[in-house]
């Protein structure tokens, strides 16, 4: 028989090794080195750089995108940001301000900012920039298909650090189009000029085995470490932290090194996301594998409203679309809901504006005509004569490459809820991208879908452009009204809030009598991650900030 | 006529069908609906700059001009600067097009190896049920369109099995085979499998072929039946010469006659049928390389159609149509070399 | 009377059935005939009855609303439902009608423009003959369906246009076949002695020539119809054939193609079988008219 003493010695000895393992185990995990940041992202994307990574032509949006991470603007949009004017924060401008009148903005920059050549950021590389962007107006680039000289008159050097735009017309925007990627600073070494005379020929392009000659970027939180392209499409990129940046400070950016993958097909991208083989994937992932992918434990799904647009046109010029009563039938027979869940099974959100919900002027106003509503359709189509055995027909286009997301989908839904009325009957042609093209040039379709990704942030470039005279040109749906164009002038030249807020409803209610023209939906954006993935931000600007994201371990 | 003035006259005819085909091209493209110039301006229309672009591309001049320029700038070896990003051409054309002839080659190999083994087994077993088997197999594989048999391929081995890669050429995080690099030498020849021995690794060596067996495979399999119709056939006549029979009385092997003397017979018919078999190949090629986003010459003249750049096209088809030219004239005259009849 | 008619329906079909057990005697190349032959006709049936067989409308979205198309094969839907929603076996039962047109209109328009040619040019000789030739050389070297495609571009969607741009292409087939037919049957003894004994030319082409040519016409059309489904399915495949809300094989490929990586196989696994089902019906059909009527043509290898 063990004596007491015995046992509590075996008890003691027990507790105190159960006591040390657990401590052991404790201290062990409190002491591992916490989670580090990985030092390399791989992203894929279908996207290829179209043109170029110099901003004074560049106009797609990977070209855009890449230009953002190698460069820096004179002001940025938050992350999250929805296009209000306190959305916009410093970046090389610390400071800014504007006359009364709204035709003067003066801006003071951020000092001991150096290029990687070590000559310092002034007054002078603004000027510098903006001078050859409107001097090179290359016809194919961003500064002539805005309209960027139209806006901005001079650029004059106050002192080292002060800077002042003056504008041809008060432009409420401004500060949109200056947080614009076509905005961005270049580095006057690897932006020519040649002589007084600047041309197109002057644009920085793609040099093989030359990537920091192929751009003529600088003060970004990346450098272009390598870029090949083979056969006019990317095939290796290769971003390295600026060791200069201005943000290194704030710990930017998060991720030293970004390496991105490019695929030729969606379903190809959506491959390699599930296999594992990037760390994230973003543009262009086709609806039914986001969805597969959001029921996938591996991967974490990025959503967020976005500021595409889609909207169907109409021929106003001749018969039958030159009749508001028809355009107003068309606008009641259609179905959105239908539209968002059959073809993008609820990665879009029906627009019955033509700004995007979350933008200022947004307003439901298009519901008021139908979402659907057949009555309307068939007491305004029967006014005119159709009925049953004399239904309503027409023609409506669609483009067939790819451009748009999905249209064939979208013309064959459209069809269907515009013959659900019961007196339409819609005949569906399909072109390519190139054909649609010219086909809206001549003006010889009825009725067409086009789409829209904005080139600032700002309600003025949801409605000028498509509602005005003379923005709404390129269109070719031939709609004029002078209310309207008086309106819309107001808008985009106002500097008070409120008066901006008001007109904006104001032409949202002249739309919906006039119907020129009929917002379906507003696309969501998307991005896939492994889940140890954070930092992505998708808002309303289409920023895709490479500086921000980074994985854990 | 001999053999000289045959290869003369014919390499003389292949200039007018290569012309033709040029102005075919040419013809084709202007025709189409759509304006390369319009397509730079997606949403405001500037007209001054279109005008601008336009004359840069050099599309406002007359027709017979533009033609003129594009036939005189072919025989210079310049083929233009793309319309779609400026680039040059040539210098597109040529980086895309190892990697269709990486694709043709496997293709043709498998097809021809493929379509000679199992036309000698045919051929052994005549009119016996393996050479029903071989023969409608060799018809069921032609009539299967090559980018549902892709398709087909894709679902099963990449997203069933997951034992091959279902698109591109390479794995995107390893750099590309970069062949022989010693001192101031370089070599590589774009082909990716070539290349990766040259340059000594056999992990890319592994890699390129995961990459390139589905769509050779797919190519080939559509392509093979005709070679088999061809052995078979050649096969089954010579098997019965003498000079066949005279060995097997002899007591050699059955293999040895098979592979030893027949096959010899049967070797240059296939590889004539290949060069026959080229354009065909080259078509097939392009819906291939879509199928599985094979980045070559294929890809890169559908993505160019979509923006009709005109250049690209044309440059392409000239490639194309002068390569289709050249295979055919080396075999018309392998032809007419092994036959004296056709020469005349 | 009912007599009579039952006895003459009883003779009509013991009159097909004769030329099928003839053809069943013939080895192999018969069996290939009468498969083809079978095969062939039941889709063409198929087509045919489609409007009255298809248990939904082919062209109607959202039969399966949403959420959750494309759907795979269910006991409501048994051939699933694509991304939009419709009824895959409805659009499987419905799709061969395009094609079949196609393939029609284009054969039949080859073999009207492409046998007249090939006799007169071969029977003309001389440089018209090897111009004809040239420009038919050319356009046979070049890759058939990338020719199709750039015809179809020009000409535009619809059913005509697809089957003249396949006829394009498949001309040179036909010239090619007839004309070495033809120089071939020049040379026989008979029709020397019909040349020399005065005879005019169109008597010699069409008393003596052309018999002898039809059997490779026959074998060149089937061969040309399964090319031409084939050439039809792509170029619907990439968007040149019919509009959207037709029912057609090509479309679903097409449709189905973006759906593969999620997964979604019964888009195009069905509509591609039918496919080959068809194009190899007419190919069996070729192979084994090609041995029945023209033992030296195998040989060939063409």
């Amino acid at each position: 028989m063990r004596s007491a003493k015995a046992i509590s010695r075996v008890v003691i000895a027990v507790v105190l090794i159960v006591v040390i393992l657990i401590v052991g185990v404790v201290g062990y995990y409190l002491a591992s080195p916490p989670a580090t940041v990985k030092e390399t992202l791989l992203m894929g994307t279908t996207d290829s750089v179209e043109s170029c990574l110099d901003p004074a032509r560049a106009y797609d949006f990977f070209g855009f995108e890449i230009i953002q991470s190698l460069g820096s603007p004179l002001v940025e949009y938050k992350p999250g940001a929805t296009g209000a004017a306190s959305d916009i924060q410093p970046a090389l401008a610390n400071t800014w301000s504007s006359s009364s009148d709204g035709l003067t903005w003066t801006f003071n920059l951020r000092q001991g900012v150096f290029y990687d050549d070590g000559s310092e950021f002034t007054a002078d590389s603004v000027k510098y920039t903006f001078d050859r962007g409107i001097q090179i107006a290359d016809p194919d680039g961003a500064w002539v298909g805005i309209g960027i000289d139209g806006i901005i008159n001079s650029v004059e050097v106050v002192s080292k650090y002060v800077v002042k735009f003056n504008l041809k017309i008060p432009f409420a925007a401004f500060l949109s189009l200056i947080a614009g990627q076509e905005c961005y600073i270049v580095d006057p070494k690897y932006a020519p000029k040649a002589g007084d005379a600047w041309s197109v020929n002057d644009v920085v392009v793609y040099q093989d085995g030359n990537p920091r000659g192929s751009n003529p970027m600088g003060l970004g939180p990346y450098t272009l470490a390598n870029w090949t392209r083979v056969a006019g499409k990317d095939t290796a990129m290769r971003l390295e932290a600026n060791p200069r940046y201005w943000g290194n400070s704030s710990g930017l950016p998060k991720t030293k090194t970004i390496v991105v993958n490019f695929y030729t097909s969606g379903s190809g991208l959506a491959l390699a996301m599930t296999a594992g083989d990037v760390d994230i994937a973003f543009r262009q992932l086709a609806t039914t594998d986001i969805n597969n992918m959001k029921t996938n434990a591996n991967l974490k799904v990025w959503e967020a409203a976005g500021p595409f647009i889609q909207y169907l046109c109409m021929q106003q010029k001749n018969a039958p679309f030159n009749n508001v009563n028809i355009r107003k039938a068309v606008a009641a027979a259609i179905n959105r809901t239908a539209l968002v869940q059959t073809v993008f099974q609820g990665d879009a959100q029906p627009l019955y504006s033509m700004i995007p919900t979350g933008m200022m002027g947004n307003t439901n106003a298009f519901q008021s005509v139908g979402d659907p509503n057949y009555t309307l359709t068939q007491e305004l189509l029967g006014a005119e004569g159709y009925s049953e055995s004399n239904k309503f027909t027409f023609t409506l286009w669609y483009e067939t490459s790819g451009h748009y997301p999905q249209s064939q989908q979208q013309a064959l839904v459209l069809q269907d809820s515009l013959q659900k009325s019961g007196l339409i009957t819609v005949n569906l042609e399909g072109r390519d991208w190139a054909a649609y093209r010219t086909a809206r040039q001549e003006e010889i379709m009825p009725a067409y879908i086009l789409g829209w990704y904005p080139d600032y942030i700002d309600p003025d470039d949801y409605i000028q452009p498509f509602v005005s005279s003379t923005g709404g040109s390129w269109i070719h749906h031939n709609y004029a009204s002078t209310q309207m164009d008086q309106l819309v002038e107001q808008a985009r030249s106002s500097t008070d809030a409120t008066a901006r807020a008001n007109l904006y409803t104001q032409i949202n209610n002249l739309m919906v009598q006039d119907v020129p023209i009929i917002p379906l939906y507003m696309g969501n954006q998307f991005a896939v991650s492994k889940t140890n993935v954070q930092g992505i931000y998708l808002d309303i600007t289409q920023n895709w900030r490479n500086w921000l994201v980074y994985a854990q371990g | 006529m001999t053999l000289r003035t045959y290869i003369i006259s014919r390499i003389l005819l292949t200039i007018p069908m290569i012309f033709i085909l040029l102005t075919t091209v040419f013809v084709v493209m202007r025709v189409l609906p759509g304006d390369p110039v319009l397509l730079h301006f997606e949403k405001s229309e500037n007209l001054e700059a279109m005008n601008r672009l336009r004359v840069a591309l050099g599309l406002d001049q007359p027709l017979w001009l533009q033609y003129v320029n594009y036939i005189f700038g072919l025989f210079r070896g310049d083929l233009g600067k793309s319309m779609q990003d400026f680039s040059p051409v040539a210098q597109q054309v040529f980086s895309a097009f190892p990697a269709t002839l990486e694709l043709a080659i496997y293709s043709m190999i498998i097809a021809g190896v493929l379509g000679v083994i199992l036309g000698v087994v045919a051929s052994k077993s005549y009119n016996k049920p393996k050479d029903h088997i071989i023969r409608v197999f060799g018809i069921v594989t032609y009539a299967i369109p090559v980018f549902f048999l892709g398709m087909l391929f894709q679902l099963g081995f990449g997203v069933g099995l997951h034992w091959l890669p279902v698109g591109n050429r390479f794995d995107m995080s390893l750099s590309p085979p970069a062949g022989l690099n010693i001192g101031n030498l370089h070599l590589a020849t774009g082909l990716y499998t070539i290349d990766s021995i040259l340059e000594g690794n056999m992990f890319k060596f592994v890699t390129s072929f995961k990459y390139l067996l589905l769509p050779s495979l797919t190519l080939g399999l559509v392509l093979c039946g005709v070679f088999i119709r061809l052995t078979r056939s050649n096969m089954f006549e010579t098997l019965r010469l003498d000079f066949v029979t005279a060995a097997k009385a002899r007591g050699l092997k059955d293999s040895t006659v098979t592979y030893g003397y027949a096959l010899r017979n049967a070797f240059l018919p296939v590889l004539t049928m290949m060069g026959l078999q080229f354009a065909m190949l080259l078509g097939g090629a392009v819906l291939t390389e879509t199928t599985f986003s094979w980045p070559g010459l294929g890809s890169y003249l559908i993505a160019r159609i979509n923006f009709r750049d005109y250049t690209a096209i044309q440059g392409t088809v000239v490639v194309f149509g002068i390569l289709v030219s050249i295979v055919s004239l080396i075999v018309d005259i392998l032809y007419a070399y092994l036959d004296p009849r056709i020469r005349l | 009377m009912v007599k009579n008619n039952k006895n003459q329906i009883k003779r009509s079909m013991l009159a097909m059935i004769l030329p099928i057990r003839a053809l069943a005697k013939r080895g192999l190349a018969g069996w290939l005939v009468l498969i083809g032959a079978a095969i062939t006709a039941a889709i063409v049936i198929m087509t045919l009855f489609s409007p009255v067989i298809v248990p939904h409308d082919p062209t109607q979205i959202n039969v399966r609303p949403p959420p959750g198309n494309p759907s795979p094969p269910s006991s409501q839907f048994p051939l699933g439902t694509d991304d939009v929603g419709r009824d895959m076996l409805s659009r499987v039962i419905a799709g061969g009608g395009v094609m079949l047109q196609v393939a029609i209109v284009s054969v039949l328009a080859c073999v009207a423009i492409g046998v007249p040619l090939g006799l007169f040019s071969s029977h003309t000789g001389g440089l018209v003959d090897k111009f004809v030739s040239l420009i038919m050389d050319s356009i046979y070297a070049f890759p058939g369906l990338i020719l199709a495609i750039a015809i179809a571009l020009v000409l535009g969607r619809g059913v005509v246009n697809m089957a003249l741009s396949i006829t394009v292409v498949y001309i040179p087939s036909y010239f090619r076949v007839i004309r070495s037919q033809v120089l071939s049957i020049k040379e026989l003894p008979y029709v020397e002695a019909a040349n020399a004994a005065g005879a005019r030319k169109r008597t010699v082409l069409l008393r003596y020539i052309l018999p002898n040519v039809l059997p490779s016409i026959v074998v060149v059309a089937t061969v040309n119809f399964a090319d031409a489904i084939l050439t039809a399915a792509g170029l619907t495949f990439i968007g040149m054939g019919v509009p959207p809300n037709v029912a057609d094989w090509g479309w679903d490929l097409s449709n189905g193609q973006k759906l593969l990586a999620s997964g979604s196989w019964w888009v195009i696994t069905f509509s591609g079988i039918m496919i080959i089902l068809l194009a190899l019906g007419f190919s069996l059909m070729g192979e084994g008219l090609s041995e029945l009527l023209n033992p030296r043509l195998e040989k060939e290898g063409e």
